[in-house]
């Protein structure tokens, strides 16, 4: 058992270069179990640029899916190649990849710039060379005026940040961030969406996974549905929204005068029944909710009615999984 | 970006740099790492404690044949009256009748007034050597037999047999000859002696050696596994047999250099505190380096047992305890049975090989010490019980060469069990995912 030097600098020497002709990221007939639970299973597909939302409610398999293609969990089944390359025997690859990892913990007795730097160096970057990049990447993520303090004193969206940088050094084709807004203030939430979203312009994949839909939407229309270790659904988030529009819709409406808002939205074109859950709320079926939304604040104003919320609770996640599970699927 | 190739090797090189300070600093954060170490260092220092007491406090002189006493109350002691060949037992002689008249002298004269006079030389398994100092045999008034009780026809002396088959010499000395040592002299030769070793194998090697490994290296990979920051290393390109090992040299860069501090400090205190003409031992110094390198081996290959351990099973260090029971066991092995082939299944029976190695080649007469202090007499006294307690923790080593051979050798095999471990470490932490 001779550790595998020859591996190593493959990165740095330029002897190992990925094939192009091959996707960053490869799954195929990929399966993983704990004894008798999936935690995946069969998930087949390929992404080359671009970001890529992967949505899944918790436990739904998305971080050990990021693992497999991490190198840090064996596949039960099936093949997974990184740039062409198993991750499970080589870490070549991860020259290329930036992983940010869904734990919380971190080195606390660390700064942000010394974290990334001693990470950085790992990828063959002299001390000096390490410095330098730690200090691109922190300024790429905001934390350039914090980037000396320890990370014990940081906010958990300051945190998320610096896992960001710590993935980004080396400048990577593939980033893969699993739920980096989880628990960020709103702030920071849209800090970290914009770097995404930038780091998509610039041409890299990124695989970002979250169990929120809206952030998702913020971000990429390229999504994968993750739901009980098995693939829902991939594709543009817009194509799977208009398969969504197919069946009823609810929408439901807080108002003082619910009776009367019912009557003046019933004659819609594109009102399919309602309903009175209780007194003051309304909840109209629709089976176009692009229409009922242009139309309804006329109606409400021109009425003269005294609105408090308009919701649509179809329009999360559990709804969305719950038409494609049971509705018919991808 | 630099003028030199970026060649793998290059890479290798800051790798390792980057893991292994990483991992010095880590354990520099951690209130668990000063504990251990504080308290290795007050377990040892108190043991130093009871040698300072012994060193400060000295060792009585006893009188082992008597001749200091005199039983014919005239004034003169006993090896006085045997000297000038008057009758100790009758007052009415003594050497102050003679003429002209001998003033008697103090009874201390007769303490320690014929030391061991033995040492070898040539190859000759039957020496005669010995003196008899003062002259209790020489004018013992008998005939020249009684003066020969060993029957080598030289009168007066001391008579060493060497067994053909064993190796062991044997003593067998005419009556009065060498035969009232310096008691304090011997005793604190050999106690220091016997010190110097026991805590260099017990307190250096076993103590230090272990349990600093089983405390700090068990959890070197183990929890940053269970804790999701090894996500952070291994993100990179990077083996995870390179981590396990940049981490182990991290460790060692932490307990090395407390290893080597202690050691000196512990080299000078007993130097200066130790019998000897000079202000300082300087010959010990040499024991000290073998009993600092043989500690530092031996916490090189445990770090690399108990890491593999905790990285086995997450509570790896249940498993150190049987195997620490086994080492300590070894350890009394080694001293008792040096050459003992069951000590080839241990790190400590090579690593105190080296300590061995290192006391042969500085105290080369250590042989014909040990025989003079076990071989004379039969009570417990400050001689017999120094010459056994350095005979308990002193042992030739095992693999029976020369001390730079052997020392050599213990420390090919404890690199290679280190190296074998490596590759066991690696191949399992390789071979588990990490959630």
């Amino acid at each position: 058992m001779m550790p595998d030097l020859n591996q190593e600098g493959k990165g740095q020497d330029q002897a190992w270069q990925p094939d192009l002709s091959v996707p960053a990221v490869l799954l195929e007939g990929v399966s993983k179990s704990y004894g008798r639970i999936f935690a995946l299973s069969n998930i087949t597909m390929a992404l080359n640029g671009g970001v890529t939302g992967v949505l899944g409610m918790n436990g739904a398999g998305k971080s050990t899916m990021f693992k497999l293609l991490m190198g840090k969990l064996k596949p039960s089944q099936g093949k997974i190649r990184l740039f062409g390359t198993d991750p499970w025997k080589n870490p070549a690859p991860y020259a290329r990849v930036g992983f940010v990892p869904e734990h919380e913990k971190m080195y606390d007795w660390m700064t942000a710039h010394q974290f990334v730097s001693t990470f950085a160096r790992l990828n063959g970057l002299t001390r000096a060379e390490a410095m330098v990049e730690a200090d691109r990447v922190l300024n790429f993520v905001g934390l350039a005026d914090v980037a000396h303090k320890k990370i014990g004193q940081y906010s958990k969206g300051m945190r998320q940040r610096a896992k960001i940088a710590h993935a980004l050094v080396n400048d990577p084709e593939l980033i893969i961030l699993d739920e980096p807004l989880q628990g960020c203030d709103p702030l920071a939430r849209t800090t970290i969406m914009n770097v995404i979203r930038e780091l998509g312009r610039m041409g890299r994949t990124v695989i970002v996974s979250s169990h929120i839909l809206q952030e998702i939407e913020r971000i990429t229309e390229q999504i994968i549905i993750l739901h009980n270790g098995r693939l829902l659904a991939l594709g543009n988030l817009h194509s799977i929204r208009e398969k969504l529009d197919q069946i009823p819709h609810r929408i439901t409406i807080e108002a003082d005068d619910a009776k009367q808002l019912a009557k003046d939205v019933i004659d819609l074109d594109d009102v399919s029944g309602i309903s009175f859950p209780n007194k003051n709320n309304l909840s109209i079926q629709t089976h176009n909710l692009g229409a009922i939304h242009a139309n309804l604040p006329k109606v409400i104003v021109e009425n003269g009615h005294r609105v408090h919320t308009i919701d649509n609770p179809d329009d999360d996640l559990a709804s969305i999984l719950g038409y494609l599970t049971n509705g018919g699927g991808k | 970006m630099e003028a030199k190739p970026n060649s793998i090797y290059r890479a290798l090189d800051r790798k390792a740099a980057a893991i292994t300070e990483f991992t010095m600093r880590q354990y520099r954060t951690k209130a668990s790492t000063w504990v251990v170490l504080g308290v290795g260092l007050v377990a040892i220092s108190l043991v130093m404690l009871i040698y300072i007491d012994v060193m400060a406090s000295g060792f009585e002189s006893i009188d082992n044949d008597g001749d200091s006493l005199d039983p014919d109350s005239d004034g003169y002691p006993t090896g006085q009256e045997l000297k000038w060949g008057t009758d100790p037992y009758m007052d009415n002689s003594h050497p102050g009748l003679l003429t002209p008249p001998i003033e008697p002298e103090p009874a201390s004269n007769y303490i320690d007034e014929d030391g061991f006079d033995y040492s070898i030389t040539g190859t000759s398994t039957r020496q005669t050597t010995g003196f008899d100092d003062d002259g209790d045999c020489y004018n013992y008034d008998g005939t020249s037999s009684r003066k020969d009780r060993n029957q080598n026809g030289v009168e007066c002396d001391v008579l060493l047999v060497q067994d053909r088959y064993s190796g062991q010499w044997d003593v067998n000395a005419d009556l009065n000859v060498d035969e009232d040592p310096d008691d304090a002299a011997y005793a604190a030769e050999a106690t220091h002696m016997a010190f110097v070793l026991g805590i260099g194998k017990m307190g250096f090697v076993l103590l230090l050696g272990m349990f600093l490994p089983l405390f700090l290296a068990t959890g070197l990979i183990r929890d940053e596994m269970s804790a999701g920051t090894m996500h952070f290393m291994l993100a990179k390109p990077i083996a995870r047999t390179e981590v396990f090992l940049y981490r182990i040299l991290g460790y060692l860069g932490i307990v090395w250099p407390y290893y080597i501090a202690l050691g000196i400090l512990f080299a000078l205190l007993s130097g200066f505190m130790g019998p000897g003409d000079g202000l300082f031992r300087f010959a010990d110094l040499g024991v000290w380096l073998g009993i600092i390198f043989a500690t530092m081996m031996a916490s090189f290959v445990y770090g690399m047992l108990f890491c593999t351990m905790g990285v086995m099973w997450r509570y790896g260090i249940v498993l150190a305890i049987p195997f620490a029971a086994w080492e300590l066991g070894m350890c009394l092995v080694s001293m008792g049975a040096p050459d003992a082939s069951i000590l080839r299944f241990s790190v400590i029976g090579w690593a105190l090989m080296i300590v061995d190695a290192a006391a042969m080649m500085v105290w080369p007469n250590m042989d014909m010490f040990l025989l003079q202090g076990t071989t004379f007499g039969d009570d417990l006294g400050p001689i017999r019980a120094s010459a056994l307690a350095l005979d308990f923790f002193y042992s030739e080593p095992g693999v029976g060469s020369s001390g730079l051979i052997s020392s050599v050798f213990a420390t090919v095999v404890l690199l290679v069990q280190g190296a074998l471990l490596w590759f066991i470490g690696g191949a399992i932490f390789k071979g588990k995912e990490i959630e």
